[in-house]
């Protein structure tokens, strides 16, 4: 659903009307007898529904210090220029107090920026729009636009005039729903993101969305944002992150078990790269507590010099013998969770392991389940060695057009694969 | 024993080298043709007078710097961003007003800085004036900008002439110790004006942006704040020795020979001592490299903070259909200083002044919210400010705030 539908949805279904929170804020709140109590100095959401209700105004009395909340339910009613309370229900004010699944709109959300999870981008919050039906109050849009601006300084009519004058022109109202906003706000005992809707929006932006939001958020909300994400996603994120100092960054900002933990999740050549990038002390720690298969091939592919055939290589390949049969194969390649590009080809090894020859995917899909691998595999093959150069790696790309090239050891050995993505990704570098 | 303490040493040298530049960089820019202008006209008209307020201006630089770094460091944030998150909407969209005005004035005064160095070559300024803004533009937006730093940085070693130029024009050492150690004011709309002008010149409030943004930028770890500090402080140092040389080299010059600055040519005759019949092309070039480095950070920096704090895209590696607003108003501060400074016979050295003297009054509205915010534990946590700082910092407000008063009132003759 986009944003227009789902705004025209609401106001379907509704017999409610719609206000912006900067229309509310700073009005008088007064008792049922019409007697000034404060002014409105906020309104407390708690996260989780798509559409949160206010569960708690914040109001501020005169000549007295802090900041006292009351039940949304004690409103009697609710215009633009104040809010009216029940009858007795300034007795109930006590003071101000936030959960970590509270969240006040105006001291953390407005002004603030947040993740626009629909667009993909950071923004910041003009003004908040709510829904008010059946005595509830709740969230329904967030705005970004200019005409939020104009709306908190006063200004939007005026400026409406005159563009309706000069112009016959109205700007557009730039809003989003509400379950597509996560703020950045961190809960401050756990550090991580107070989360929207459990982060469902989140998770379906793309890593190097995600990869572009941290760049250019700050600090704070970057390590926050980025804690917040399942390991499998922090990882993906943490190798399309282009800047190696906001990498580094990243990993050490949590403790050695969670740098480990994203390592592991990493391709061992992206894990390398960042590896690599570490001081030594920080870099043995890290792969120390790093589990068996991971650890072996980050510190096998640590040896490689950089520039070196080895050094970008991967050690996600897809590798059989000779006599394996075609269902075999399947049966194998179907256990493994390696990255599309670096299964297209599979790599036929003879009895003492040396390469013998290459298959490809193709191969599997259309061969006779029965028959041996063997019969189908290419012999003429084009490998590279560890300690060749990268650039020579490249050109032999450029020649064949290869979606791999494997990486053999002077024992003729299978060490590892280099990838197209792997070869454009350390020729863009320069 | 002795070997790992010289290599902790070491370590902290690279450190700081590592953290260092922010400062020193924002201090060299701010040496900028108004800067220039004003401590030339400062030494010329006012004599060794008006050496003692650069001490206590020099104190206000490090307190105030030491604030804009402390915020972008414990932050991460730039100092309109915090502004808006803090304050709200509406305060900040009137203060990025007045911000920018005051700005507008500023890059008026590099432009006419541009005109009137290359005016000392009788090269028309409605020549100079375009090329300056087109190569401005360019350079900023075609992403050159970083390599012709520090070529504009090395530049800056023209200051050094100053110097030199002040030992060999003899000045009375005696003189300038007396009215360092006992102050003189007088209350006069020159004088008021001449003190605003010496802080607003030194103590810009666009610096504390761009300083506070460079920070930022530099993604300077808690851990390594002390040496941020130190690179504010040593910057800031520099920034007054060399005022005070421009000053007191004027004063021994052109105060002594009764010469009032009125265009490039007469503020150029102070080095004369040092260059002889170079001077002029020494002075030009000093003006000109001055005028051109503080023209490509000064619109950049304000459209940076004008969209960062209202949410709109902005970075020099956006195309301009991303982030219309922050090439629009970049583009329009270039194009509206430049303009101004093509109107005819607009008084080149004066219109550098007097933007300075509206930096020094806008200076303490700026001071207000950094202090507010520098105050606050739930902001700064235990970098907020400590209670003795924050005394000093106040009276450093409320003096400006003083001298701005004072000075407006004696302006409107009240």
């Amino acid at each position: 659903m986009d944003r227009e539908t789902a705004l025209n949805s609401i106001k379907a279904d509704t017999s409610g009307h719609f206000l912006f929170i900067s229309e509310i804020l700073n009005r008088p709140v007064l008792s049922a007898a019409g007697m000034p109590v404060g002014i409105l100095r906020d309104l407390k959401v708690r996260l989780g529904d798509p559409y949160p209700k206010i569960t708690h105004l914040a109001v501020r009395k005169r000549w007295k210090k802090g900041t006292e909340e009351i039940d949304w339910s004690r409103v009697a009613r609710l215009e633009s220029g104040s809010l009216r309370l029940e009858a007795g229900a300034e007795e109930a004010l006590r003071p101000l107090e936030t959960g970590p699944e509270d969240v006040l709109l105006r001291d953390e959300l407005l002004d603030k920026q947040v993740v626009d999870t629909y667009g993909a981008r950071i923004e910041r919050v003009n003004d908040i729009h709510l829904l008010s039906v059946n005595r509830e109050l709740r969230v329904v849009h967030v705005d970004f636009g200019y005409r939020g601006i104009l709306r908190r300084l006063g200004w939007l009519r005026t400026v409406d005039r005159i563009n309706q004058w000069l112009f016959a022109y109205r700007s557009e109202e730039k809003i989003i729903s509400w379950k597509y906003v996560q703020p950045l706000m961190a809960d401050a005992s756990k550090k991580n993101l107070k989360l929207n809707v459990s982060a469902k929006w989140l998770r379906t932006l793309h890593p190097s969305d995600l990869a572009d939001i941290l760049e250019e958020l700050d600090r704070t909300s970057r390590t926050s944002l980025f804690r917040s994400l399942d390991l499998q996603t922090a990882a993906q994120t943490l190798e399309e992150v282009e800047d190696p100092k906001l990498k580094i960054s990243l990993i050490e900002s949590g403790p050695v078990e969670l740098a480990s933990d994203l390592l592991e999740e990493m391709a061992p050549d992206e894990a390398t790269d960042l590896l690599s990038e570490l001081s030594e002390e920080d870099k043995d720690r890290i792969v120390r507590k790093m589990e068996k298969p991971s650890r072996d091939s980050v510190t096998a592919l640590l040896k490689f010099k950089e520039g070196t055939a080895g050094s970008i290589m991967t050690k996600d390949f897809f590798s059989v013998s000779a006599d394996t049969t075609i269902g075999q194969a399947i049966e194998e390649f179907r256990r493994t969770t390696y990255p599309l590009e670096s299964v297209a080809y599979v790599y036929v090894t003879a009895e003492d392991g040396r390469l013998r020859g290459v298959a490809t995917l193709r191969h599997l899909i259309i061969g006779d389940l029965n028959a041996p691998i063997a019969k189908f595999m290419n012999e003429r093959l084009v490998s590279v060695g560890p300690q060749d150069d990268v650039e020579d790696v490249a050109g032999i790309f450029k020649k064949y057009k290869f979606l791999a090239i494997p990486v053999v050891n002077e024992g003729g050995l299978i060490e590892g694969l280099i990838t197209l993505k792997d070869i454009m990704e350390s020729q863009m570098d320069e | 024993m002795k070997l790992p303490r010289l290599r902790l040493h070491w370590k902290s040298i690279l450190l700081f080298l590592a953290v260092a530049g922010p400062g020193i960089i924002t201090s060299n820019v701010d040496n900028d043709a108004g800067g220039i202008a004003t401590y030339s006209m400062a030494g010329a008209h006012f004599g060794y007078g008006m050496l003692w307020p650069l001490i206590p201006t020099m104190l206000a630089l490090i307190i105030v710097q030491e604030m804009s770094a402390r915020m972008g460091v414990v932050t991460g944030k730039g100092l309109s961003d915090l502004i808006r998150e803090r304050f709200g909407v509406r305060i900040t969209v009137y203060l990025l007003m007045a911000v920018v005005l005051t700005n507008i004035g500023n890059v008026i005064a590099e432009f006419a800085g541009v005109a009137s160095s290359l005016e000392m070559f009788r090269i028309s300024k409605y020549l100079t004036v375009p090329l300056a803004g087109v190569f401005v533009w360019l350079l900023v937006v075609k992403g050159t900008y970083r390599s012709v730093e520090k070529v504009f940085l090395y530049a800056c070693l023209f200051y050094i002439t100053y110097i030199l130029a002040g030992f060999l024009a003899k000045p009375d050492w005696a003189a300038i110790g007396r009215s360092v150690i006992v102050p003189h004011i007088s209350v006069s709309t020159q004088s008021m004006g001449m003190i605003i002008g010496l802080v607003g010149t030194t103590i810009a409030p666009w610096m504390q942006f761009y300083l506070q943004a460079s920070i930022v930028e530099k993604n300077i770890a808690v851990k390594d704040y002390k040496f941020a500090r130190l690179d504010v402080i040593v910057g800031s140092f520099v920034v007054t020795l060399i005022a005070a040389f421009i000053v007191l080299t004027c004063a021994a010059t052109l105060f002594k020979e009764n010469i009032r600055i009125e265009t490039a040519a007469d503020a150029a005759r102070a080095l004369r001592p040092l260059a002889g019949k170079y001077t002029a092309y020494l002075f030009a070039f000093g003006l000109l490299n001055a005028s051109l480095f503080a023209a490509s950070i000064l619109p950049l920096s304000t459209a940076f903070v004008v969209c960062e704090a209202l949410g709109w895209e902005n970075g020099v590696d956006k195309k301009f259909s991303e982030a219309p607003q922050f090439y629009g108003l970049y583009s329009m501060l270039i194009f509206l200083g430049a303009g101004i400074v093509l109107i005819p016979n607009i008084p080149l050295f004066p219109v550098m002044y007097i933007s300075q003297i509206i930096n020094g009054v806008a200076l303490p509205l700026i001071l207000v919210f950094m202090l507010r915010l520098t105050n606050d534990r739930k902001l700064m946590g235990d970098y907020v400010n400590k209670k003795g700082y924050k005394v000093i910092a106040w009276g450093t407000v409320g003096i400006l705030v003083v001298l701005a008063v004072v000075y407006l009132g004696l302006l409107l003759g009240l």
